[in-house]
Parts: C-alpha cells; structure tokens; sequence
C-alpha cells in the first residue's frame, strides 16, 4: 500500500522532491534537447548533403568532360568511404549512369527519383524499406550548361541514430546528475532531519513534563568572556547554555536581535533558523519550567489551604453548602452529603430540586431563588421529614458576590435544631401542665369539701326516707352523681400531683396482669381481643402499683375507646432493658389511629374526641403525670411500626394502629443514656 | 482551468509539439538493379584544345567557336578533352583527335607524326606570335635580373609548354644560363590549368621565379593581387597558337572548317564574342614552313629527345 504524501518522513520528501525537480528539469531538457539536436543534425546533414553533391557536380565536370570514368567512380568511391553516406552515383545529360558505388548492379528506380530543381540542388526523402535516406541531386553545370547530376544519399536513419545516441547520452548523465543530486541531498536530508528530531524529542521531553533536556547547542564561549563583562548579576553572565540575545535581552525579541547585528557576540554565535528554533525552545522550556515551579508551589499553597478549609468545613456538623447563581450546587461538606446519603460528586451539580423530595425540594429552590434575587441574607426554621419523624434545620443563606457586588451564588447553612425544638415542646408542655395543675388542684380542693357535704346529705337523707320511694331513688342518682364528681375532683388532685403516692418495689409485669385482668372480660363484651407478650424476666420497678394500673387501664380503655366498637385486638408487650436500667411497656390498637393534626395534642388536659359527656379529656393527661412522676416518659406513635403485629393472627386488618409506649426506670433514681432494646433472646 | 491542469498542459507541449515526421518519403525499390550501359556517342568531328587550362576553362574557351563552326559548316564537331600535353599529342597521333589546337611546340611533334598546320591565331596582343614571360614575386629582392636566377627554383607549365617553358628556356640559354644552373627546375602538377598553377606557385612562394605564356597574368585578374606581382623578363617572340589537322584526316572538311574559321572578323559583335571567349583576335591562315623557327629553337635547346608531357 502507498503510504500517504504527508504520513512520508521529511528525508524521503527532500530526496523524492529533488529527484522530481531533476526529472523535470532533465527529461523535458534531454527531450527538447535530444529533438534539436535530431533537427539540427537533419539540417547539418541537409547542408552537408547539399555541399558535399555540390561538391561532387563541380569536380566531376572536369572528368566529365575528358570522359575520365577513373576519376569520376574514384570521386564517388571516395564518398562511399564516409559512413553515412549510402551512395554516389553520376548520371550524364541523357540521364546515364556514368558510375555508380553500388555493387551487384545500379538501382533502376533510382537514377528517376529525383533531380536537379533547375540550377540547383534538390533533396528528396527516400524510404527504401530498410532505411530512410536524403536523396541530394545537384546539377553538373559547365559554363551554365547541363551536363549532368552528380547524386548522393545520405542515410538520414543513421544520422537520427546519431542522434538517438545522443539523446541517450544526455539521459545517461541527467541519471547519474539526479544519482549525484541524490547523495549530497540526502545528506542534507540528514542533517536538517537530525536536527529536526532533535527538536521533536525535545518537544515530547517538555510533553512528558521534563524541561531540563537541551535542543540548541552550546556555545564555545559565553558572552561575558568574549566582551570580557564583569556584569555578574547579569542573567546571560557565565552562561554558555544559552545565547545572551535570548536570555538577557528577551524584551528585544519584539525587533528581533537586530540590535545585536553588529555584536561580535550575535555575529560569532548566530546559527541558522533551526538553531533559532531550537535556542528560542530552550528559553522556552526555562521559562515554562519556572513558571510551573512557581504553579506547584501556589497549587500547593492552594492544597493545603482546601485541605484545611475543607476539615474545618467536614469537622462541622452543620450542613453546609455553596450554590451557584443558577441555585446549582458548587460544593457541599461531608455532614450535607451523609444527610443525603450521597457523595459529593453526586452531590455537586445537581439542585435542591434533584436531592430532596419534591416538595421539600421545591420549597428550598424557591428560597434559594429569593436570596439570589434579592441579594439579601435569610434566616429561618425549616422541617423536614426523615425516617418517619419531623427533623428540623435552621437554615441561614447568605449571598455570595463577586467583586462587582452582583451576586454569584449563595453559601447556606443549616443546623439540626430537633432536639432544641424537642425541649422547647417539652417546656411548654410542662408549663402548660403545672399552670394547669395548680388550677386544678385549687378548683378541687375548693369543690371537694362542698361534694363532701352533698354526698354525705345525700347518704343521710336516704336513711331517712322508705326504702323504694321516688324519693330514695332521687337520692341514690344524688349520691352516684355526687360520686362522680369527687372522682372527677380525685383526678383532678392526680393530676395536679396534689394526690400522694405510695411507691414500692412492684413486679412490673404482674401490675401489667392485673390491669388487663380487670377490663379482659369487660373488653371481650365489646370483641376486643387482648393479647400480651411480656418480659419473661419479670423486671420490677420501684412505683405506685395502683397509680400505675390506673395508667394501664386507663391506656388499655383509651385503646378499647379506639376501636369504635368494631372489636379488635389489643396487644401489651414489656421488654426489659436491663443495661439501660429501664423497662418498657407497649400498648398497642389496631385501630384507625391517631389523625396527626391530634397527635400533639393528646396528652393535653381535657383534649379528647369524644361526644361531650362520654369523656373528659383528663385519662391520657392524668397518665402522663402518674409517669412522669414516676420518671418515666409517655409517647405514642401512630401507625404502629411495621411488623408490630405480625406475631398476632390478625390477618385482614388494614388499619394503621396506634402505639403508646412507656419507659419507666428501674428503681427510683434517675438514669441517664440509653441503648438499645434488649431483645428477647437475650439473657 | 486549475493551475494544476495549467502545469500538466506546459510540461506535455514539448512532447506533443515535437511529434512526428513533416516530409514525406518517396519509396524506392533497391532491390531491382541491373548495370548501366554507355549509349554509344553519335559520329562526329572531334575537336581538342591543348591542356594548359582546366577542362571546363577549355570547354568554356571554345564552346561558341564549336558551336559556331558546326552551324556554318553543317560538320558535327566535338569537342574532346586530354588530361595532358603528351596525351594530347598521342591523340592526335592515334587519330583520335581531328582538328587540334595546340602551341607551336606540340605542333612540330605532331606535324612529325603527319599533322599538317591549317591556321594560326592572332593573339589578344593583336600579333599573330606570343612570348614567354618570367615572374617572380615584386617583394623578391634577390632576383633583379636573369642572372639573378642562377640557383634559384624554378617552376614552369609543362616540358611540352612552349610559352610556359621552352621560350622561358631559349631565353635564358640565350643569357648563358643553363638548365643545371638552377637549383631546382619543377613542372606545374596535375592536369590543365597549369599556366595558373606557375603564377600561383611564385605568388604563394613555393618558388622563387615562374614562366608563363604572355596573357596568363590577365586570365588570373581579380583573383589574386597581380600587383605583387613581377614581369622579370620576356623571351622573344615566336608564331602563336596553331591549328592542324591530324594526317589523313579530310581535306575537304578541313577546308569547309579554315573557312568558317578565317570568315571570323573581330570587329563583328557576334564574331568578337566567339573570338574573345577562345581568347583569340582572329584566325588566319597558316602554313607548316611558319614554325621553322620554334623548331630552330627546339634544336638549340637540344629538345629532340623531349618525353613530353609531365609524366
């Protein structure tokens, strides 16, 4: 396969270049040559055709005069001896043969083919089958008279033979002028070749990054010896590597070095454009290799101080991140990326629009849109849901400018604040709970003496009235209706902690039992259905055991309530976490659950669902006192956790559920931490 | 057209310009040959003028007087051409030559062999009778006078050529030099044209004196500088150019021939064109007992015994 015209080294181009300039110098030289030199040698021998039978007619007269046959066949003899002359021959006035130099006998076709053009020669072109000859037919003239022709033939097929030889002479030498055109050539090839690789592995050395090879060579002396210069600050003094016009003076390289023309130094060290080339490389490769030395140690500047920026940015637990004008995240730090459960590669690029749920997303984008407009920082509470549960950020945006003051991006940080708004809620509650207790307790104390009185009368009044009278009966629903009440004014005093308690050391599971023994069969009536799955551990805490079985009945009817008499099942679980000293009981529905619009608002006093009359609000309230007097906490969740259910044989059921869950310590001091729940397989 | 195209077309050009042959050739068979045969030349009287010039000079000399004598006698006349003096001589003496002209010398030969004179020229000089003229170069300064000549080299026409030689001869013999005196004595080489061969022989060098017939220098006018050039002496004068008849030759002819020759008067333009070219002023009779003195001569000279001719 021929390889493409420019995929050919330099070399071959230069020695293929001169051989075509010498071919079509040569060729079309030794062709035009060749042909005229052909039509020069045609017309020489026309002429000398001409002359030599000119020649001939007027030697011969003499002889023919004297009839000298002698003299005349030796002329024509003598002519005969020249070599490309094919014949002679002498015709007299009638057109006679007088003599010939053929042998074997006179042509007869000959003697009638041509003749004198009146006074002069005349030429004629013969083909004689095996050559071509110049027919010359001068006119032997005496005194103006005719007396004869004298004829020549000269072989014109030897004489473009002649010139056939010359032509290949002339080819033979243009050759051996292109062989030798070739030798000098390809050593100038070589040489321009050579340093043109030179100057190619030089520039794959500074590609690969090496800039200390050289391409120019050195020189025999520097400038400062040659000029005898004491300039020792000078950067081109002592320096034999590199020419003083490139190194000293690089400012001039604008004019060129025309102001170092007349410099002996320029004059002794100037080189040709390659040497140029390759000096001009060098101070190339210098001054790429400082600006590089200077680029490393920025980059490494740069490095270490990302490297700390970084840290500092990773180390904090604030989600930090850094926007660009198109909201587009530019860079993000590690407790950002964790939040999301991305890298930041994954991170950086996208939108708030692409890594956080759709309406959380937009909302954020939106945000980040009005801090970009209005160039203004912003500064707000946001919640989030993860894993189930309300997360919530203060989120601070301030806007990034450039030096033109417009904005470019904006760097936003958000700081987890669940926990903070956990003790806010909590505060709250607890001050809603104590205003309310001391209410209570003070509209109890004032009503239950007054109750007491009325139950007392009551009672009274009955012994003194016939037994089944109307007016008994009126007194008895005075009595239960009094009763009422002075249990209403009991929970009230509960609630308000105004009530004492009498705490032991109980079995946690038997309080359990006992509770759900006492409404088992009342719930039954209702088909709810309660299963347990207790602790076999038996873990005791140190409380009231009747307060507590309020708290449990009090759950275990609030769940029965729950199932808005469609039956269900109910299940009491207890796990003892003995590392973290406490003890955890779950009462859990299978209802429909809690409505999240309530589900803040159930332990509050007097917060309840039911029609007026059927419920006074103060069950769950009450309970989450007698726990948290107990130092334990109350919470509930709804839907119950998944699989919460599965170890029931309730298949069928849809509805969500709801779960309370109390942890209560082990004895009466405080603990703090936790852990994990203890499973039931452990000891 | 691309510029490419425009480069292809200026180097094919001269390639495309310079094909082909532009004559055409006449075939011509070689193979077909058989030998030529001279015709045989009709029957006629033939004519002859003494060698002492070229051929041609001869030809061209007596061309018109042929021409004329062969309308005024109705005698086909041709004209022959001897390379030598002696051969001319031989000719005549074999019969192969009818009329000749030649010098008084040649005459005396002939007339032995039976050839009998019928007339004689006027010279040009307007005399019936020439001498001999010895030359040498003007700028010789060695030779001012016959006896100047004694060991100098000597070149003559011909031992045949009366003007050319054998006047040149008496005279000096006359001056009391002697063949031997001389240090060398050649003949002018080759056929005809040798009176021009002395005076160019003594103008080139190649020999110190010459001797010609009177009139020659004038032959040579235009052609070389005569001025260098110089007449050293003249021999006496002796009868001129004669015609004679070979012996047994007829008569009558002869007769009809010495008329038309002697009808020719030079102050005619048609006559003196004729008389002029032959380089004559006239033809007049002639007698042998008019050459008695050139036979004197040959006596004297103890000519004899002459060879003739160069060879």
């Amino acid at each position: 396969m021929i390889p493409r015209l420019s995929a050919l080294s330099f070399r071959t181009k230069i020695n293929c270049g001169i051989v075509l300039i010498v071919g079509l110098i040569a060729i079309p030289l030794a062709y035009l040559t060749w042909r005229a030199a052909a039509e020069s040698l045609q017309t020489e021998t026309r002429k000398r055709g001409l002359v030599l039978s000119d020649n001939l007619a007027m030697r011969v007269s003499d002889a023919m005069l004297s009839m000298d046959l002698l003299r005349m066949k030796n002329m024509v003899d003598e002519l005969k001896k020249v070599d490309d002359i094919s014949y002679a021959f002498i015709l007299d006035r009638q057109g006679s043969v007088l003599v010939h130099t053929f042998s074997g006998g006179f042509p007869v076709e000959l003697a009638e083919v041509n003749a004198p053009d009146g006074p002069k020669p005349h030429i004629r072109l013969l083909d004689t089958g095996r050559e071509f000859i110049d027919d010359f037919a001068a006119p032997v003239t005496i005194v103006g008279t005719p007396f004869g022709t004298a004829r020549i033939g000269l072989s014109r097929t030897k004489a473009e033979a002649a010139a056939d030889r010359l032509a290949l002479m002339i080819v033979f030498y243009s050759a051996a002028a292109m062989v030798a055109a070739l030798a000098p050539s390809t050593l100038f090839a070589r040489r321009v070749t050579e340093r043109i690789n030179r100057l190619k592995r030089h520039a794959e050395e500074v590609v690969r990054g090496n800039l200390d090879p050289r391409a120019g060579p050195d020189a025999a002396r520097s400038c400062s010896v040659m000029l005898d210069c004491d300039k020792t600050r000078c950067p081109a003094y002592g320096d034999n590597r590199r020419r003083c016009w490139l190194t000293a003076s690089p400012d001039q390289r604008g004019e060129g070095p025309e102001s170092c023309r007349d410099c002996p130094v320029y004059r002794e060290q100037k080189g040709d454009e390659i040497q140029d080339l390759a000096e001009t490389f060098d101070v190339m490769a210098v001054s790429l290799k400082t600006h590089l030395d200077e680029l490393r140690r920025a980059e490494r500047v740069l490095s270490r101080q990302e490297r700390l920026l970084r840290t500092i940015l990773d180390a904090t637990p604030d989600l930090v991140c850094l926007v660009d004008e198109n909201a587009r995240y530019l860079a993000v730090n590690r407790a950002f990326a964790n939040f999301l459960g991305l890298t930041s590669e994954e991170i950086v690029g996208t939108s708030d629009r692409d890594v956080f749920p759709e309406d959380e997303g937009q909302a954020m984008h939106e945000e980040n849109s009005r801090v970009l407009a209005a160039g203004r920082p912003s500064d707000r509470e946001v919640r989030l849901r993860r894993g189930g549960s309300p997360v919530w950020f203060h989120v601070v945006r301030v806007p990034v400018v450039d030096g033109s003051g417009r904005v470019i991006g904006l760097l936003r940080t958000a700081r987890d604040v669940t926990q903070l708004k956990q003790f806010q809620e909590q505060l709250i509650q607890s001050q809603k709970m104590e205003s309310l207790g001391k209410l209570a307790g003070g509209v109890a104390h004032e009503i239950n003496t007054p109750l007491g009185v009325i139950l007392g009368y009551s009672q009274l009044l009955q012994e003194d009235v016939p037994g089944g009278s109307q007016i008994q009966a009126d007194l008895q629903t005075i009595e239960k209706q009094a009763k009422v009440c002075r249990k209403i004014v009991a929970d009230l005093l509960g609630f308000s902690r105004q009530a004492e308690s009498a705490k032991i050391e109980m079995c946690f599971n038997n309080s359990l039992m006992e509770a759900i023994t006492l409404v088992r069969h009342a719930l039954s009536l209702e088909k709810v259905v309660i299963a347990t799955d207790l602790d076999e551990r038996m873990p005791i805490i140190y409380g009231d055991p009747e307060k507590l079985k309020q708290v449990w009945i009090n759950l275990l009817s609030n769940a029965s309530d729950a199932l808005e008499g469609r039956g269900g099942t109910l299940l009491v679980r207890s796990r003892l976490f003995a590392h973290e000293q406490k003890v955890t009981a779950w009462f859990a529905d299978d209802g429909p659950g809690i409505s999240p619009d309530n589900l803040g608002r159930v332990f509050d006093p007097f917060f309840t669902t039911k029609p007026v009359g059927q419920g006074t609000g103060l069950g769950l309230s009450v309970s989450f006192g007698i726990i948290k007097d107990h130092g334990g906490s109350i919470r509930v969740e709804t839907p119950a956790p998944e699989g919460f259910f599965d170890a029931l044989d309730d298949p069928g059921n849809d509805r969500p559920g709801t779960v309370f869950v109390i942890d209560l310590p082990l004895d009466h001091e405080e603990t703090i931490g936790g852990g994990h729940p203890a499973h039931a397989t452990e000891a | 057209m691309r510029r490419r195209d425009v480069l292809l077309a200026g180097l094919c050009l001269p390639f495309l310009a310079a094909c082909g042959r532009d004559e055409d050739a006449v075939r011509v068979d070689l193979t077909r040959r058989e030998e030529p045969v001279l015709r045989q030349l009709p029957r006629a009287v033939t004519y002859a003028y003494l060698p002492q010039y070229a051929h041609t000079v001869s030809y061209e000399r007596h061309r018109l007087l042929l021409d004329y004598i062969g309308r005024a006698t109705a005698v086909p006349l041709r004209q022959v051409f001897p390379d030598t003096f002696e051969e001319h001589v031989r000719m005549v003496e074999r019969g192969e030559i009818d009329i000749s002209f030649s010098n008084p010398f040649a005459y005396i030969r002939m007339a032995a062999a039976g050839a009998w004179a019928f007339a004689r020229i006027i010279e040009p000089s307007g005399k019936p009778d020439f001498r001999s003229q010895i030359i040498c170069r003007r700028d010789n300064k060695a030779i001012n006078t016959l006896a100047d000549c004694r060991g100098k080299r000597w070149m003559a026409v011909d031992q045949s050529s009366a003007g050319g030689y054998i006047y040149a001869l008496g005279e000096f013999f006359d001056n009391g030099i002697r063949r031997s005196d001389f240090a060398e004595i050649t003949f002018a080489p080759g056929p005809g044209g040798k009176q021009e061969k002395v005076v160019l022989a003594v103008f080139a060098g190649a020999c110190d004196i010459g001797s010609v017939r009177d009139g020659t220098l004038e032959i040579l006018r235009g052609r070389i500088d005569l001025s260098q050039i110089r007449i050293l002496a003249e021999s006496k004068s002796y009868p001129g150019w004669v015609y004679c008849a070979r012996a047994g030759f007829s008569p009558e002819i002869v007769e009809k021939i010495a008329r038309a020759m002697f009808a020719l008067r030079y102050d005619r333009p048609d006559d003196a064109a004729i008389l002029s070219a032959a380089g004559m002023r006239g033809i007049i009779p002639a007698v042998d007992a008019d050459y008695d003195s050139v036979r004197r001569l040959a006596e004297k000279l103890g000519l004899d015994a002459l060879p003739g001719g160069e060879e």
